[in-house]
């Protein structure tokens, strides 16, 4: 280094030049920044968005109220609510923690001997099969879906039906008509567990159509949850309902010191203040379902089962579900793959909103090519 | 209840204080040795001194100069209008190159100064300037009252 290079290294930087600079790395930044895209999860089937904040309201204003005391064991003022909305007497409703819970409870309830069988179709959800289990039960699952392959399977240990009403992960519906057929079909014995978890998405008919059996099939219990078109999954809320005599087995379902203070009240504020905001995101899902299942029938690899949730079940030919997983995930589109969920060959989609819809059949394009 | 915290200051000040940034440069230098540094910072206080020098110029021999100049100008033309242009231009033309010639040492000298190891990020010509008006101001006075205007009276035989 000469003379006077050495001393020439000592110079600052101007500040204009050290403005630039600075400018030019805030620029990158934001360019990397906007560059990234976020991937998008279509794999869950509960609702994407955050819950309304009359509801994160009404659960503050319960937990600063008071939690050291047991408010509402029997959920009554929830209970009422939900009896209110479904015409049906406050009897013959029961809030449990989710769905799931009062499944699991109903089977414990209903099955007692190692002998006792749990018929599903199949694929259906998971927890079917592990509620006979945890009832000390066998399990049938019954390949396809429908009330014929249902009664198929129906013998003398059969106990229980599950039937999840639209299906997860097909998104196949049982109709009413379909439903009172498969109950004048079954021997007195049988119990069947209609799990609609997912109705409030269906079009194919009204969404209570199936309630309506409840007064004629004493054996029918319907099963509903907070967690999927209500959008509070994390609450742990669902309920059950049954027919005329159904009490008695209604109050064995709910948990033994009542459903979460927090959970009660965060419910009962969904049902009384976001109702419209549930209407318009099924009207979403409906639209966006129709559209996509329009899309995915265009393409010739491409096998869509028709759905009423709010996922469509689909496979590619000459690719299997995983790796039709690993392609979309590669360009930031996670999707459920089937091999949990029954089939290998399938995957299940979500359905968000139309640029969710779009992000995906790109995705899909580019898996495919 | 007053607040106390110097710090709490509304938001006022969200950043640095105009003028006190680090110095920012384009790679990081390479110092010298000890030996260097120690050299790097006699050599500042060289260019100082020049500076001060060059500063004290102004003051007096460089108008003595130009007076003298002109005075040759009025001698050869016999013109004191010329006599005085030509000493008020050339007075100031030669303030203006003083002036670089000591930006140009400032600049030297932050240089030299940050070589010989010190965080110096302002230079000294102002403050150089200042100080060397008023040591010209002083030695001027000194020679006024006590050498040349005040010795006539005190001394009337001179």
């Amino acid at each position: 280094m000469g003379f006077l290079d050495y001393y020439k290294q000592f110079e600052g930087m101007p500040e204009e030049e050290v403005n630039a600079r600075l400018r030019d790395q805030a620029a990158e930044r934001k360019r990397k920044a906007l560059s990234v895209v976020e991937p998008i999860d279509l794999s869950a089937t509960t609702w994407p968005e955050y819950p309304h904040p009359a509801v994160v309201n009404a659960i503050t204003y319960t937990a600063r109220r008071g939690l050291h005391r047991y408010l509402d064991r029997s959920a009554g003022e929830l209970r009422s609510e939900l009896a209110h909305r479904h015409g049906l007497p406050e009897e013959r409703a029961v809030v449990g923690d989710g769905a799931a819970q009062l499944l699991s409870s109903a089977a414990y309830a209903l099955m007692d001997d190692a002998l006792d069988e749990l018929v599903t179709p199949w694929p259906s959800y998971g927890l079917y099969p592990v509620m006979a289990h945890r009832a000390r039960a066998h399990a049938v699952p019954v390949q396809g879906y429908g009330v014929d392959a249902v009664l198929s399977a129906v013998n003398e240990h059969t106990r229980v039906v599950a039937l999840c009403s639209p299906n997860d992960p097909t998104g196949e519906l049982v109709q009413a008509g379909e439903l009172r057929r498969l109950l004048e079909a079954l021997p007195e014995r049988v119990v069947v567990l209609l799990d609609e978890a997912l109705a409030d998405f269906a079009d194919a008919q009204p969404v209570d159509a199936s309630l309506a059996l409840l007064d004629d099939f004493p054996r029918l219990l319907c099963f509903r949850s907070f967690s999927k078109a209500w959008g509070l999954a994390g609450l742990r809320v669902g309920y059950a309902l049954g027919g005329p005599g159904s009490e008695t087995l209604l109050e064995q379902l709910a948990p033994e010191l009542g459903v979460n203070e927090l959970a009660q009240a965060g419910a009962l504020e969904a049902l009384r203040s976001t109702g419209h905001l549930v209407e318009r995101r099924v009207e979403r899902v409906r639209g966006e379902r129709a559209r996509l299942l329009l899309e995915l029938r265009s393409r010739d690899r491409i096998v869509a089962t028709p759905s009423q949730a709010n996922f469509v079940w689909l496979e590619a030919a000459g690719l299997d579900g995983a790796e039709l997983v690993r392609r979309l995930d590669r360009v930031g589109v996670r999707v459920a793959g089937g091999g949990a969920l029954g089939d290998p060959n399938h995957i299940r989609v979500a359905i968000h909103d139309g640029a969710a819809t779009d992000r995906f059949l790109r995705a899909l394009d580019g898996a495919l090519a | 209840m007053p607040r106390t915290d110097p710090t709490d200051n509304g938001g006022l000040f969200v950043g640095r204080r105009p003028g006190t940034a680090p110095v920012k440069y384009r790679a990081l230098p390479a110092r010298g040795t000890h030996r260097r540094q120690q050299l790097d910072g006699g050599m500042a206080i060289a260019i100082l001194v020049l500076m001060v020098f060059v500063c004290l110029l102004f003051f007096g021999p460089i108008p003595v100069a130009w007076l003298w100049i002109a005075s040759r100008v009025q001698y050869a033309f016999n013109t004191i209008s010329l006599a005085i242009l030509i000493a008020f231009v050339g007075m100031l033309l030669t303030l203006m190159v003083g002036l670089r010639v000591l930006r140009r040492l400032d600049l030297t000298w932050i240089l030299v100064r940050r070589a010989a190891g010190f965080d110096q990020r302002q230079g000294i010509m102002t403050r150089v300037f200042a100080y060397s008006a008023a040591l010209a101001a002083i030695l001027f006075f000194g020679w006024l009252i006590l050498i040349a205007g005040p010795g006539s009276t005190l001394a009337p035989g001179q």
